[in-house]
């Protein structure tokens, strides 16, 4: 693929939708032709029409057009990056336009945010030598292997010794460390996108060999920064991501304890209040309307009735994972048999039932092979029939 | 089935791990607040001209008189005095330090508003408010208020 101060045409026009700011183009329908020349160019028709957009590769015909950009590749690029000088280009007519010119000037900007050159992991492991910097690795003799997966990817070593910097397309066996990831990682943790000590913890850098070598060689090399990012950086702002690990600790007390019990062995308990009768799920030690101690307990369900149905559409993450969850899911509000009308109790329901349930419903629950006694022995409730 | 309050049989502890994701954005200011302090290891606040105060960490608008304080900016020392301060006798591994270390309030020079951070270098024992302190600056960047590594006595 022919590339332009390192992007191809076909990038400009893939990202099209990506960069597509449909609120500002709400009044506009046009359609706008590019006959791209050179080796890399093509044709292509973008219809922006009341806050949509079509892009289609004309394949070798652009007819129907509001406006033609006729362009080399080099200058269609070249402008688009702002690398070249657009007036220039119109007068010494490197781009011609046939039809409205207007359209391109006045509703190009509004429709589509800036194209930014796609960086590329294998471009960033390709300057390591231009970025060395020697000083810093006086006695350093080490070497850094790298597997990255995916798109731009590849497997390089970089041999650190005698304070010079060599690459090699190849993953050497006796590597110091090797740091294996998608391409697309190393990228972000290059572009200070993610941060090494995340990308470690939550699993998406895999490392191999000495870990501490891994963590100061980046101090060996100069920041790698995209040909042309330096000009138009702007206000440095600053966001973090980081999943802190909570360490909890609950103490059952006696009551709650006697439910864990039970879900270990596939019952259900609930704690009886020897004044007004009525029993609780899950059990608690004092019955809150009659201020008196339930020592007694009663094995309710496991079949239950639903009362209640919340439908989450939030991808909420799972505090006990930090993972989002999948959704739809739903919390099942039920009650237990045997148990008193208002004392529901709620669980997930399977996720293949989302679509039949109903209040009124009965259910029943699905139990994990393996019981600790915690809340996971019970996976689910789903429809009993 | 009854069970006696005594009874402890039932009685046992869980433990666990919550992970909670965070997405911070330290704002505008915050991030001019954090990126003076790592490139340039000062410690910049805000002024409201009109309550003659100087805030820190610096905040968009004046909490008396609600003007706006953007572009108020005011560099201060980076020495200031303790006005409060707590021992904190408990380890996590969320906090920054093992424990026991000085958890203070310290208000630098020029400022009005203290913040919190952490005073090394003397013993818990001997930690006095109006006690002078200096800022450390951290070496390696966290892009937090930890680069400002902490305080130490003057």
């Amino acid at each position: 693929m022919a590339e332009y101060f390192g992007t191809a045409v076909e990038d400009i026009f893939n990202t099209m939708e990506e960069r597509f700011l449909s609120e500002g183009t709400l009044d506009v329908d046009v359609t706008i032709g590019y006959n791209i020349s050179g080796e890399g160019g093509g044709n292509w028709k973008v219809t922006i029409k009341e806050g949509t957009l079509k892009v289609e590769d004309a394949d070798g015909e652009v007819t129907d057009c509001t406006a033609v950009l006729n362009a080399n590749a080099e200058t269609f690029v070249g402008v688009t990056l702002g690398k070249l000088d657009a007036g220039e280009a119109f007068s010494s007519g490197n781009i011609k336009v046939d039809g409205d010119l207007t359209v391109l000037v006045a509703i190009l900007p509004k429709a589509f945010k800036p194209f930014k050159p796609v960086i590329k992991a294998s471009a960033i492991v390709e300057s390591v030598e231009e970025r060395f910097l020697p000083e810093k690795a006086e006695g350093v003799d080490i070497k850094i292997g790298y597997d990255l997966s995916g798109d731009g990817g590849g497997q390089w070593t970089v041999v650190v010794k005698d304070q010079t910097c060599t690459l090699k397309e190849v993953l050497d066996d006796d590597c110091t460390v090797i740091m294996r990831m998608e391409a697309q990682v190393f990228v972000d943790l290059n572009q200070g996108k993610l941060d090494g000590g995340t990308a470690f913890s939550s699993g998406q850098v895999k490392v191999d060999g000495d870990i501490g070598v891994a963590g100061q060689s980046a101090s060996l090399f100069e920041k790698y920064v995209a040909e042309g990012a330096a000009e138009e950086e702007g206000e440095e702002l600053i966001s973090l991501k980081c999943v802190p690990s909570i360490n909890q600790r609950y103490a059952t007390g006696p009551t709650m304890g006697k439910w864990f019990d039970g879900l270990k062995e596939k019952k259900f308990f609930a704690s009886k209040c020897p004044q007004c009768g009525r029993t609780l799920v899950p059990p608690r030690e004092i019955c809150a309307q009659c201020r008196v101690r339930c020592n007694e307990f009663v094995e309710v369900g496991p079949d239950a009735t639903v009362t209640l149905i919340d439908v989450v559409y939030y991808a909420s993450p799972d505090p006990l994972t930090g993972k989002i969850r999948e959704t739809p899911y739903t919390a099942l509000f039920m009650v237990l048999d045997g148990v008193s009308r208002d004392e529901s109790f709620a669980h997930d329901l399977n996720p293949k039932d989302i679509d039949r349930i109903k209040p009124g419903m009965k259910v029943r629950p699905v139990w994990a092979e393996k019981r600790m006694g915690t809340y996971r022995d019970l996976l689910y409730f789903e429809i009993a029939d | 089935m009854q069970i006696s309050y005594e009874d402890r049989k039932d009685c046992k502890v869980m433990t666990g791990k919550m992970a909670l994701p965070n997405h911070y954005f330290a704002g505008r200011l915050g991030s001019k607040f954090i990126i003076a302090l790592r490139d340039e290891n000062k410690i910049l606040g805000v002024k409201c001209e009109k309550c003659d105060k100087v805030f820190v960490p610096p905040r968009e608008y004046c909490e008396r008189c609600m003007s706006k304080l953007d572009e108020c900016w005011v560099e201060l020392s980076n020495e200031g005095v303790i006005t409060n301060y707590t021992v904190v006798n408990y380890n996590d591994k969320h906090l920054p330090r093992r424990a026991p270390y000085i958890l203070a309030l310290i208000k630098v020079d020029g400022a009005d508003t203290p913040f919190p951070h952490i005073v090394e270098g003397i013993d818990a024992e001997d930690v006095k408010t109006g006690m002078k302190v200096k800022a450390v600056f951290a070496e390696e960047t966290t892009n937090t208020i930890r680069d400002l590594d902490h305080f130490e006595p003057v």
